[in-house]
């Protein structure tokens, strides 16, 4: 016998000043099933609470719903609530009368209050069909997987070891360090990068908790929190990485010459080579695309090898095949960082064409002591010292018509520090910023860029850019400054573009692997931007770094501490509690059709044999079946199911039919 | 016809004799001229049964689903229609392919035998709209064949009376389903021929479940045509049998292709039952999909 007490919440005056709360109470006091109902200021409060415990043993009540707001908002106090005084919590059914009416509805105020008492007397069918139900629980794999090998995945993964996790760094190129290993110097302090990042580098290389898979890509993710499978691309290195000893021999003696894109393609750099020379792990790779061996093989011939002639350990191995691996996780971080916006797209900065017109990137190169130009600011084309600097703030940023709608944040500060740089090296050379506005929040940043102004004499001009063309040795820049409302043009010897930041170009690719969400960018999305800034809607998997948005080196680090602690918390665990509200075959009714297998985007349903007796013979049958753990509950395989075999536990067909019913019946 | 029925009943004598297939399925001669019903045969002395005329126009292809659980390897004459319906129940994982010899007999269509029940003796009898509208009258896909190919006579697909529906108001249309649903006796002969419909447990016999009342109204008999027309999309080979066995006439095909038409309009044009294996349109999903609703 279903007895259900009603309780009907006015929010203060968020539903109470438009619906009859009262009314409505007593408008279902005598729906079938109802046995108490009653309405309240504030059914969330404590007192509200109690007058709902009391109530359930005062009147004998074995299911309960609450008139309030959203479930997503008190759907768990109400659940635990009801539960404390002995009641399945699955028992309890929420009818949202606040978002769905009462602020929709402002003024209508009769109709609002006919309308929650149809959502009550739904929400009264449904409780009534309703089924107890028990959490169930999952294992938790303690080890955790972080994709990207850059400042935030390694800062994340030390973070996770250093609390007695063990943890993976999955990076696609030949080392971690990632973009900060580009970067010369760091804002506001103006340390070097290099020096700051290698002892976290050599620290994660040699942590016994961390395992390095370099030169690898993620390839297909599979399971769920706490149990993930993750099959992982190991490229060919070409070159055996147990052998090896990293002496270096095999770079120097390389006939291979191609671009270096560490080095942004400023010089050149041997086929078979490490990124840089503190790279780890220190032990190269062939680049096969420009190797002259694999080169000559695609045309029958096979020719070169020196670098195995060389090599004094046999570490060469021009056969290894991509090898594909399968590890398990209890969690994954998405660390894989930025690209830069190519600002080839832009006529009027020339197509990316004038060699003397160089990105944010190129000039960390350039005065880079290890750079191609061992730290000299010279010109790309001629290699003479620029006499005269003009720096273009928001390349791409904040130009919803041909670039990213959104400010890349750290190029403020990057620009500012490279002013000063070029001040610094080179002090008879003038500086220009155009800009179109300064920002800089941040601990001792506004400082900075004030002291650039200030003490390093750096010429900020508030415009755009209109057109930057070659005048002989020079390149001409147009813009307006819209302070003095003037036309300005400056006979510079080199252009910096401060290039927007961008995902990485596959980021909506990784993110489909994983199954998390993206924005219209390809940034990946936080699960709710203030309260869960690190987390994902994909249970188990966070985020670090700059592949959430464009965050500078502080902020990288930040976040990624964040991450790891969510990480542990959930690596802590010896088990996990998983939802009940999963959905489930009746296999007698199925008939193993499949159609839900593709349906499923949690890949939680299989087909399986199950034996049979029929007709005095026993028989063998396809059925689905669902994977508690894997089913997220989203119901896409009940619809698909012609015959109904495919139920969803908290949400039935017949459940949802008596909802239906209840509403219909009213409008009849 | 006369080569293709003799050549079909020599196929069925070698299949049974040499004991390749213990059942074969085909057509004979029904109660009326023009009635040409199913016909199981396990005997090679009864092979001579089996016929081949204008009317054999049953889909024999749900059959097979009674074999599944036997140790039957069964043989099937097939039309164009009926491979199509082979191919929809083998992807439906209804039927195993192992279990089953196709036998392709090509088709020039098939005569409406409701409409020669109308007519006088040696009236000319017109062909079934189905057949008219075939786009595919030979076998799709077979393991032997018997006859020569035809050349299809329709290319595109006929979709003027669906347009002839879509282009009346709304309180047309409504009045037009409840007439032809008015007419419908809940039979489900339609449900029983069909073989898209090939549950084994029917939404509308599990009485329980609440989705249908066993009351035969305008209302509920709508609810049923429409149901079962979401239940076939994408799948109906458009064989018209449903149309064929409604003993009301209701234009039930016209349902059909009305899904067939939105979804070569939705999803782009997809012919049922041709492979067997691939994405059905209807269950399946793509990353870069058009969320235009959402």
């Amino acid at each position: 016998m279903e007895r259900v007490g009603v309780f009907i919440c006015h929010c203060g005056s968020n539903i109470g000043a438009v619906v009859d709360c009262a009314k409505v109470a007593e408008n279902v006091r005598n729906y079938p099933g109802v046995a108490y109902s009653t309405d309240y200021k504030y059914m969330c409060s404590e007192p509200g609470q109690e007058m709902i415990q009391n109530a359930i043993k005062e009147h004998n009540l074995n299911r309960v719903v609450v008139a309030s707001c959203s479930p997503r908002m008190h759907e768990k106090t109400f659940r635990a609530c009801v539960e404390k005084v002995g009641l399945n919590p699955y028992m309890f059914e929420m009818a949202n009368i606040r978002e769905h009416c009462s602020w929709v509805h402002a003024g209508k105020n009769e109709e609002a209050t006919e309308k929650a008492t149809d959502l009550v007397k739904m929400a009264v069918s449904k409780v009534c069909k309703n089924e107890e139900l028990q959490k169930g629980h999952a294992p938790v794999t303690k080890r955790a997987l972080v994709v990207g090998g850059g400042i935030a995945g390694i800062q994340c993964a030390l973070d996770i070891a250093n609390n007695g996790y063990q943890v993976d760094i999955l990076e696609r190129t030949p080392s971690i360090g990632g973009k900060m290993s580009q970067i010369d110097k760091t804002f506001p302090t103006i340390d070097c990068s290099a020096c700051i990042l290698t002892p976290k580098m050599v620290e994660a290389s040699s942590h016994p908790n961390i395992n390095l898979i370099t030169y690898s890509e993620l390839e297909h993710v599979d399971g769920y929190v706490g149990n993930f499978e993750v099959t992982i691309r190991k490229k060919a290195r070409s070159v055996d990485i147990k052998k090896c000893t990293g002496c270096g021999t095999c770079m120097t003696k390389c006939p291979g010459k191609a671009d270096d894109e560490f080095n942004m393609n400023l010089r050149k750099r041997t086929a078979i080579y490490t990124p840089f020379p503190q790279a780890i792990p220190n032990k190269p790779v062939i680049d096969r695309v420009n190797c002259l061996k694999f080169k000559s093989r695609e045309n029958g011939k096979d020719v070169c090898g020196i670098c195995s002639k060389f090599c004094p350990t046999g570490a060469i191995d021009y056969e290894q095949v991509d090898e594909l691996v399968t590890e398990k996780y209890g969690a994954i971080v998405m660390a894989t960082g930025y690209e830069q916006f190519d600002h080839s797209i832009y006529g009027e900065y020339g197509y990316g064409k004038y060699p003397d017109v160089i990105s944010g990137l190129h000039f960390e190169r350039l005065v880079n002591a290890s750079g191609p130009t061992q730290g000299h600011i010279v010109r790309p084309s001629d290699h003479k010292e620029p006499k005269t600097v003009v720096m273009v703030k928001c390349v791409g940023s904040r130009d919803p018509e041909h670039g990213k709608s959104y400010c890349s944040r750290t190029c403020c500060m990057y620009t500012a520090k490279q002013a000063t740089m070029i001040r610094d090296h080179c002090p008879d050379t003038k500086v220009y910023v155009f800009y179109m506005d300064v920002r800089t929040p941040g601990k001792l940043y506004d400082e900075f860029y004030n002291r650039t102004r200030e003490e390093y004499g750096v010429e900020y001009v508030r415009g755009r850019v209109s057109k930057i063309y070659q005048d002989g040795e020079q390149l001409m820049v147009k813009g307006e400054d819209t302070l003095l409302g003037k036309q300005v043009e400056i006979a510079a010897d080199m252009v910096i573009l401060a290039n927007a930041m961008i995902p990485q170009t596959d980021s909506e690719k990784m993110a489909q692997i994983v199954g998390i969400g993206y924005d219209k960018d390809g940034w990946f999305t936080e699960s709710h931007p203030k309260l869960g800034p690190v987390e994902t809607h994909t249970a188990g998997v966070f985020l670090a770094g700059a592949c959430q948005g464009p965050k500078d080196i502080p902020d990288s680090v930040a976040q990624a501490g964040a991450a790891a602690v969510k990480v542990c918390a959930l690596l802590s665990k010896d088990q996990l509690e998983t939802e009940p509200t999963v959905s489930k075959v009746d296999t007698k009714i199925c008939s193993g059709c499949g159609l839900c297998v593709p349906v499923c985007p949690y890949k939680a349903i299989t087909l399986e044999t199950i034996q049979e007796r029929r007709a005095g013979k026993t028989i063998e049958r396809l059925v689905a079946n669902v994977n508690s753990s894997l089913c997220q509950g989203c119901g896409a395989c009940t619809v698909t199911c012609r015959s109904g075999a495919a139920n969803l536990k908290h949400f039935t067909n017949a459940q949802i039919l008596a909802e239906v019913d209840a509403l219909c019946q009213t409008i009849l | 016809m006369s080569d293709i029925q003799s050549e079909m009943r020599a196929t069925a004598k070698q299949l049974l004799e040499s004991g390749e297939a213990t059942v074969v399925i085909g057509w004979e001669k029904g109660t009326m001229p023009y009635n040409s019903t199913p016909v199981m045969i396990r005997s090679a002395a009864d092979v001579d049964k089996l016929i081949w005329d204008e009317y054999c126009q049953q889909n024999l292809s749900t059959y097979l689903i009674d074999f599944i659980y036997t140790e039957d390897k069964v043989a099937i004459f097939a039309k164009g229609c009926d491979t199509r319906a082979y191919n929809r129940l083998i992807q439906d994982k209804r039927i195993s392919a192992d279990k089953c010899i196709v036998i392709g007999v090509p088709c020039s269509g098939m005569k409406s035998a409701k409409a020669a029940a109308k007519l006088p003796e040696g009236a000319e009898v017109p062909m079934s709209k189905a057949c008219k509208e075939c786009r595919y009258p030979n076998p799709v896909v077979f393991d032997r064949k018997i006859g020569q190919d035809v050349t299809p006579w329709c290319t595109e697909k006929d979709f003027s009376d669906v347009e002839a529906i879509e282009a009346m108001d709304q309180d047309a249309k409504a009045a037009f389903w409840k007439e032809q649903y008015t007419k419908c006796i809940r039979c489900y002969a339609c449900r029983n021929i069909c073989p898209a419909c090939n549950c084994t447990n029917c939404i509308f016999d599990q009485s329980a479940s609440g989705w249908q009342s066993k009351d035969i109204n305008a209302s509920e008999n709508q609810f049923y045509g429409v149901t079962r027309a979401f239940h076939v999309a994408g799948r109906c080979i458009e064989c018209g049998q449903c149309e064929m066995v409604c003993p009301s006439d209701v234009p039930i095909m016209l349902m059909n292709k009305k899904f067939i038409k939105d979804i070569d309009t939705l999803f782009g044009a997809y012919e049922a039952g041709l492979e067997t294996e691939g994405p059905v349109p209807l269950s399946h999903y793509e990353v870069s999909d058009p969320e235009e609703f959402m």
